[in-house]
């Protein structure tokens, strides 16, 4: 079956400083190939500096990538005209990781979650006011702060806003770039849960950026592993905690806090 | 006091003041090109409660001057006729504003004429031309800033939202009009258009002179708060929704340099004034009859009136209490804003 | 080096833009100014002719512009009309003069504002300082206009000041001393405006700039050392707050020979505003252009300077890897 997104070869260069020497290109992504089948959720796992929020933006059409390809739904996304563009665009979704940055703080919960449909010029302004109203609901915002602007609520708060704006043009796809990790443990549990749940509802198909593999392991049914800017190891998440190849992995596993028998070990070390 | 209150109170001040300004036909007596030739420099009068007889009045009264016996620009008060003051008068009628007709004036007298501020060469009421003139020059100030923010804005927001190589060339021109002596430029600028225009001609091309002079620094802070906005995640995420660059504009980085405009706005309306002040003293302005603050100072230049008639001065110190209201509120806004940094280029007196 | 080289080749671009700016001002108005000329009686058209050949009129903008930098660098600045001279030696006398002033106003400014800065720094929020604010405060809001109108009118009520000029009648007559005192004299109002002008801004950026390095834990370090408070005031703290007051100090400098315009023309001393203003209400094109050139020059070098003191004075700049 297609895969509904499907990267191959990806390879982004950046301009270091201020020279075009091609040897002082800094090299983010240097031939990435992934895919994700519809309704699945692929983890991305890699250190700060892998490249893994700079193959987010390229998969969300916010940055260009240097050479490679891009398909969704078996559409290369490099070949749409920016008419096709912006109407393409309600497909793939971002959602980022610090909340206080990704939404506006000035503007109101209700004015975050309708900006979609204000860009997309859809729906009547009452219209767009009920549907907003529903994405709070769905993300278990109380309906009472919709009033409230987005420097007054919560972390945890601001990070289901920032979901529910992703919601909002029902996309098929949501990049998580790194999107719990910002948050209080017992935050990140729930917010978790909330986006398994909305997968089990909406059938969207994640790409889930960390570097936490325990949460990875949580959400994911297939993981990748990034390291300066390549995809070393991938396969089902099973196979890759039993049985980790690359170092890269193994370094990443190992940083996972494992709880031990008994607390009293940790005492006398 | 919180930043809130002081911003409140410089606010107010500046209000109060720009009404008294606009308010002209009200607050003055007389009308500004109203001359009485028959008395020329006349130094101000005094008003008194107690007259030569040690009676005392509750209504104010004023003497009327006449001339000195055996002088003939020395003026001394007539005690024999005491003129009392009437408040809320009928007086000669103005435009409100422009628009509405009115015959009433704050304070004013039927039997002889008051100059509370003396009067010029002509017999003209210094009260009443210091307040017209402060319309014509605040309006100068106010237009001219206007046009220079907005110019500035547009330019900045261009420069720091495309970046590249309309950036650099922008913010190079920015930087060669920074290096320019703003007076120098301004006297150039106006230098080189024509001179002989009338009054309302010569005021518009004074404003635009002006607009076109300051424009560098607040594109070069507008920039500055575009660069940052236009990295931020919430600017990335409408982008994602297919959000086009004018939107993105308007809805998101716009709101975000409006703090900055306002503050160079209190910076530059009362440095704008005195550009006008300092045009029209020097002939380069509007010119007579319209009056304005710069050119009511125009016959200090004269040694004659210089040394007997002092109080053709005080039109000078009638900005003073504006500067101090704007430079209040800058203040007050850098303090709200947080950028409490004394930038050497955002001096108060360019040169 | 390459900071240096890289801040000359800057201060080249700026003068070559100001010539241009200052060039194609005067060359959009060609047929407003010459059909002023014509009008006027006392230019015979021989002359207007003569001149618009000289000034090859009928010539493209470009060669022009390369034909008057070409005359600007061999020191010809074209003719003035008002007064019947080449522009060049006029302008100089008066230069001479400006500078006279300014470059005494800014000496006494800045010799007034670093102590008075410093002192007021170190006693950051309690009564002196307290003072010296409010007084920097209330001279700030007097515009520079209205405090050289209030001085001369001091001057003419007490006749304790002349009232113009740059010297009295009969000088050449007087002895060396009595010239010295006389000029000093003549001096002491516009130099008073000046400082009056400048020094509020210079204390407020003195005291701003000291109280920020005043908190720095290096000079707490220093204290401890037991270093004498004077010294700790001016040999450390001062000099690390130094940048910018360089950068402060070569706007000065860029500004001696623009910012007394006003001081001169109200104060009838004979410099460089006064004939600019004289020139632009006569219309004496080249006059303008070469006054307004001058002091273009003399801004773009004084920001030349204070790099150059910059990079004397701040180790880091020379060390620093990444452009600016």
């Amino acid at each position: 079956m297609r895969p509904l997104l499907k990267v191959e070869n990806l390879v982004k260069h950046y301009a270091a400083g201020r020279s075009t020497r091609s040897k002082d290109r800094l090299a983010a992504l240097d031939g990435v190939s992934l895919s994700i089948p519809s309704g699945e959720t692929l983890a991305l796992v890699g250190e700060s500096g892998s490249g893994k929020s700079t193959l987010a933006l390229c998969i969300a059409c916010l940055e260009t990538p240097t050479s490679g390809s891009i398909s969704f739904e078996g559409i290369d996304v490099a070949t749409l005209d920016e008419n096709q563009q912006r109407l393409f665009r309600p497909q793939i979704q971002l959602v980022f990781q610090d909340p206080a940055s990704s939404l506006n703080p000035r503007w109101t919960a209700l004015e975050i979650v309708s900006e979609p449909f204000l860009v997309q010029r859809r729906f009547t302004k009452p219209d767009r006011t009920v549907r907003a109203l529903q994405l709070l609901d769905r993300v278990a915002i109380p309906r009472k702060l919709a009033g409230r602007r987005a420097d007054e609520l919560s972390g945890g708060q601001k990070q289901r806003l920032a979901i529910a704006r992703a919601l909002a043009l029902e996309p098929k796809l949501i990049i998580l770039d790194e999107a719990l990790s910002a948050l209080d443990c017992s935050v990140q549990a729930l917010i978790a849960n909330l986006l398994l749940e909305l997968q089990a509802s909406l059938g969207l198909a994640y790409l889930f950026i960390t570097h936490d593999f325990a949460m990875a392991a949580h959400l994911a049914d297939r993981i990748a592993v990034m390291d300066r800017g390549r995809i070393v190891e991938s396969g089902p998440t099973e196979n890759i905690l039993r049985s980790p190849n690359h170092e890269a992995t193994r370094a990443l596993l190992a940083a996972v806090p494992r709880f031990i028998e008994s607390p009293s070990v940790l005492v006398t070390a | 006091m919180s930043q809130r209150l002081k911003l409140t109170k410089w606010l107010v001040v500046l209000v109060v003041l720009h009404c008294i300004v606009a308010g002209a036909g009200f607050f003055a007596p007389y009308n500004p090109v109203e001359q009485d030739r028959e008395h020329p420099y006349l130094p101000p009068m005094r008003v008194h409660l107690m007259d030569a007889q040690n009676h005392f009045h509750v209504r104010p009264f004023f003497y009327p001057l006449r001339l000195r016996t055996g002088s003939f620009d020395q003026y001394e008060e007539d005690t024999t006729s005491a003129i009392p003051l009437r408040f809320f008068t009928r007086g000669t009628p103005y435009r409100l504003l422009g628009l509405i007709p009115s015959r009433l004036h704050l304070f004013g007298s039927t039997d002889a004429r008051i100059h509370l501020l003396g009067s010029d060469a002509y017999g003209r009421d210094q009260l009443s031309r210091i307040l017209y003139g402060g319309q014509v020059s605040l309006l100068a100030g106010l237009l001219g800033a206007t046009v220079t923010l907005l110019f500035g804005a547009l330019i900045g927001m261009a420069a720091g939202y495309y970046d590249g190589w309309r950036d650099e060339l922008l913010m190079r021109v920015a930087e060669l009009f920074l290096a320019l002596p703003w007076l120098y430029l301004l006297f150039a600028l106006r230098a080189f258009l024509p001179l002989a225009v009338s009054p309302l001609e010569a005021f518009l091309l004074v404003v635009a002179v002006i607009g076109m002079v300051g424009w560098a620094r607040p594109a070069r802070l507008v920039r500055g708060v575009v660069l940052s906005v236009k990295e931020r995640d919430f600017v990335r995420a409408a982008r994602g929704f297919g959000a086009p660059d004018f939107y993105l504009l308007r809805r998101h980085i716009l709101p975000e340099t409006a703090s900055v405009l306002l503050t160079q706005a209190a910076i530059l309306v009362p440095q704008f004034v005195l550009a006008e002040m300092t045009l029209s003293f020097l002939g380069l302005g509007v010119p007579e009859p319209m009056s304005s603050w710069g050119n009511l100072l125009a016959s200090l230049q004269q040694y004659s009136v210089l040394v007997s008639y002092w109080w053709m001065y005080l039109p000078a110190v009638a900005i003073i209490p504006f500067f101090l209201g704007y430079l209040g509120l800058a203040s007050a806004l850098q303090e709200r804003v947080g950028a409490y940094k004394i930038d050497e280029k955002s001096s108060w007196n360019p040169s | 080096m390459r900071y240096l080289l890289r801040r000359t080749l800057h201060a080249v671009f700026l003068l070559f833009g100001v010539s241009l700016l200052t060039f194609l001002f005067s060359a959009l108005t060609p047929g407003n100014y010459f059909d002023e000329m014509r009008l006027n009686p006392q230019i015979s058209p021989e002359s207007i002719a003569a001149l618009h050949t000289q000034y090859q009129l009928d010539r493209p903008l470009p060669v022009r512009y390369a034909h008057w930098l070409n005359a600007v660098a061999h020191g010809e600045l074209g003719f003035s009309f008002a007064y019947n001279s080449p522009v060049a030696p006029l302008l100089w006398v008066r230069a001479r003069n400006t500078l006279l002033l300014t470059v005494t106003a800014a000496l006494l400014a800045w010799l007034l504002a670093l102590p008075l800065g410093v002192w007021s720094a170190s006693r950051f929020g309690r009564v002196p300082d307290r003072v010296v604010s409010w007084t920097t405060a209330t001279l700030l809001v007097i515009p520079d206009l209205v405090l050289a109108l209030g001085l001369l009118i001091l001057a003419v009520r007490t006749g304790w000041f002349p009232t113009g000029g740059l010297v009295s009648v009969g000088y050449e007559e007087f002895s060396p001393l009595h010239k010295l005192g006389d000029l000093a004299l003549h001096m002491t109002l516009p130099v008073l405006a000046l400082v009056l002008a400048t020094l509020p801004m210079l204390v407020r950026h003195v005291r701003a700039s000291v109280a920020e390095v005043l908190d720095a834990p290096f000079l707490r370090a220093a204290l401890g050392h037991g270093i004498p408070h004077r010294k700790l005031l001016y040999g450390y703290a001062l000099r690390a707050a130094a940048n910018p007051l360089i950068s402060l100090f070569g706007f000065s400098v860029g500004t001696l020979l623009s910012g007394s315009l006003l001081v001169e023309v109200v104060m009838s001393w004979p410099g460089l505003g006064p004939l600019l203003l004289e020139s632009i209400l006569a219309r004496d094109l080249y006059v303008v252009i070469g006054g307004v050139l001058l002091s273009m020059i003399f801004l773009v070098a004084g920001n030349l300077f204070a790099d150059v003191l910059l990079y004397w004075a701040d180790p880091r700049i020379h060390t620093a890897v990444s452009p600016k």
